[in-house]
């Protein structure tokens, strides 16, 4: 079985995800009318598979610039799960659309009101506006769409045509690639993600968002071989292949961890308002996500692969892969949700002072605001009473509890169902175009012959 | 080797994959390998062997559970106990920051100790002599050697004939 067929059932079953996801966005938008919820998923979703495409092409590219040949039995999973870039770029088009036609208010940066009494989001502003948002999604995501099709169709080249030419050219590609697509990688997550604590940077930020794509990208290529070879596909890819991914899987695992903590560590250390609001805003508000994320995303895949026998029982890496997919997810949930939510408060607080008297706030209007509100919450944390400031602002303690920001509730696991629904349906029809073993790669052999 | 002298026959091998093939071949034929030499590593030569998995990174575990607590349990006795100072005005007991000294100490203790118990359990350390079956199986040739002493002529033979049969381009017997 040299060709994926993407039958009938798969197709009904990637639909009905589909289904449930857009049904679940529509309750969202139309009945529910919580237009912040909906994008807010959109965005996490979105970024969130389109990262995993991205990290499986940067895989690939580092593999033909490594001269690495183990993967090769499996490469054209990688190249399929690369596919679902273009669609992932149009959806960030269309919120980058949403911020100027204003559908949503994802991003504090955004809000002209609020840059103009901001001194920080003024600083921050050559940086963070629309043209650079727009301009950034529209060429970045250009250009790894580019390098992916490229690639894709040198790889499918091969198979008709014997010798190094794809390979040389690949190669090329992939020097490029791997420099400016990896470089530019950073820059988009600062947009798409880190953009939305407007007040907040950290310069580990990309290489642990980038992390946390990794592992679900491996977790993601493991619950897939583990299903393709159930339906008799990829009889070569071993149980010596599997273990090398269980290996990936529990390394950058690790790595994730090591960057988060270092981007933890450094900013609880220097201590410095505008770095450590982030983690106060999480540590404080969401105790559940932000603990629950190392349990998730550390402690069980270090513990449960740390020995060699487990990497090769199909049933611990399927629950271990299954575990941290969904960790990572609820890693982005983590990044994006606390932060939308601080936006909002910011927005109508900005709304409440405007109605009031006067212009008194112009300056450092937030900034007196914060630490007002800090003062507050301290008092708050001292005699637990709840806040008392009302007016929009309110209600701080009780956001860890609030479905879809605090807590997803089942319209992002919906919403969710209907991006993984979507994406699975453009990795089968991809798989499905193609021969599944790149019969001409000059890895193949070694590939076959792989011991971990 | 304490001292106990044996009679040794083997041959050797120009690359891994024939030393594979023989060693396949000898537990196909029943015929017990007192060891294999080789240059390097070779890969699928424990399941090849019949060996089983080495219990070194268990001890591993045992020495880094031992070194993090170590780190832990000293720093906190120190900032809570013994001699408590306040850095950067953060609480006496700060965990984040123990954390980067636990996991050097957790490297340290395994990294250290494995090798301590590698040596301990191979019977290494400073003035041991170890008798070399040949010179170039520290270079380029790949050993496969049998057990002689008080054998039969006809089983030492059988060996014979098993590296004839797999190619050995040398077979030698020696004393050691």
């Amino acid at each position: 079985m040299n060709q994926f067929t993407f039958t009938g059932k798969q197709k009904t079953f990637t639909f009905s995800l589909m289904f449930v996801g857009l049904l679940t966005a529509l309750i969202c938008l139309f009945m529910k009318g919580d237009g912040l919820r909906f994008w807010s998923n959109f965005l996490h979703n979105t970024v969130f598979f389109v990262g995993i495409s991205f990290i499986s092409l940067f895989i690939l590219c580092a593999k033909s610039l490594a001269y690495s040949g183990w993967q090769t039995v499996f490469k054209r999973v990688w190249e399929a799960m690369s596919l679902f870039m273009p669609i992932g770029v149009i959806f960030l088009l269309i919120i980058t659309l949403g911020i100027k036609m204003g559908w949503h208010d994802l991003y504090h940066w955004a809000d002209a009101d609020s840059v103009a009494h901001d001194k920080l989001l003024q600083a921050k502003s050559p940086f963070l506006n629309f043209t650079n948002y727009f301009l950034f999604t529209l060429i970045v995501g250009g250009y790894w769409i580019f390098t992916m099709y490229a690639y894709r169709r040198l790889s499918l080249r091969e198979d008709n045509n014997a010798g190094l030419y794809s390979f040389n050219k690949i190669k090329a590609l992939a020097g490029v690639f791997l420099f400016a697509g990896g470089y530019l990688a950073c820059i988009m997550i600062w947009l798409w993600v880190m953009s939305i604590d407007a007040h907040w940077y950290s310069t580990m930020f990309a290489w642990y968002s980038a992390a946390s794509w990794l592992v679900s990208t491996i977790a993601f290529t493991v619950l897939m071989m583990i299903y393709l070879q159930g339906k008799g596909y990829f009889p070569k890819f071993t149980d010596e292949h599997m273990h090398d991914l269980g290996k990936y899987l529990f390394g950058f695992s690790i790595f994730w961890t090591y960057l988060w903590f270092s981007q933890f560590m450094l900013i609880w250390y220097a201590n410095i308002g505008e770095e450590t609001t982030y983690f106060k805003l999480r540590i404080d508000e969401y105790p559940v996500l932000f603990y629950g994320n190392l349990v998730i995303n550390f402690l069980l895949p270090f513990f449960v692969l740390m020995r060699n026998s487990t990497k090769r029982k199909h049933g611990t890496m399927i629950f271990v892969a299954i575990f941290v997919f969904f960790g990572h997810w609820m890693d982005y949930f983590q990044m994006i949700k606390p932060g939308v939510v601080e936006t909002e408060h910011h927005l109508a607080h900005a709304a409440h002072d405007d109605h009031g008297s006067d212009t008194k706030h112009l300056d450092d209007a937030h900034k007196d605001e914060h630490k007002k509100e800090d003062a507050h919450k301290d008092d708050h944390a001292g005699d637990g009473h709840d806040d008392t400031h009302g007016d929009g602002h309110g209600d701080a303690h009780e956001e860890s509890l609030r479905w879809g920001f605090g807590m997803p509730g089942y319209i992002e696991f919906g919403m969710f169902a209907g991006f993984l629904g979507l994406f699975l349906f453009v990795f089968f029809t991809g798989l499905g175009r193609a021969s599944l073993t790149p019969e001409n790669d000059i890895y193949l052999d070694e590939s076959y012959h792989h011991h971990a | 080797m304490k001292g106990k002298h044996k009679d040794i026959l083997f041959g050797l091998y120009n690359d891994e994959t024939e030393l594979l093939d023989a060693v396949h071949t000898a537990h196909e034929d029943g015929l017990e390998i007192m060891d294999v030499y080789t240059p390097f590593p070779v890969h699928g030569l424990d399941e090849a062997m019949g060996l089983s998995e080495s219990r070194l990174h268990i001890a591993g575990f045992v020495y880094g559970m031992l070194g993090i607590m170590t780190a832990f349990g000293f720093m906190t006795w120190v900032f809570t106990r013994d001699w408590p100072i306040i850095f950067g005005g953060k609480p006496y007991w700060s965990v984040p920051a123990f954390i980067p000294i636990s996991f050097e100490l957790t490297v340290l203790f395994s990294a250290v100790g494995m090798v301590v118990t590698f040596y301990v359990i191979c019977g290494l350390g400073p003035g041991v002599k170890n008798p070399i079956l040949h010179d170039r199986i520290t270079d380029d040739k790949f050993c496969v050697a049998f057990e002689t002493d008080g054998l039969a002529k006809d089983k030492i033979d059988g060996y014979r004939s098993f590296f004839s049969k797999t190619g050995a381009s040398e077979v030698f017997e020696k004393n050691i």
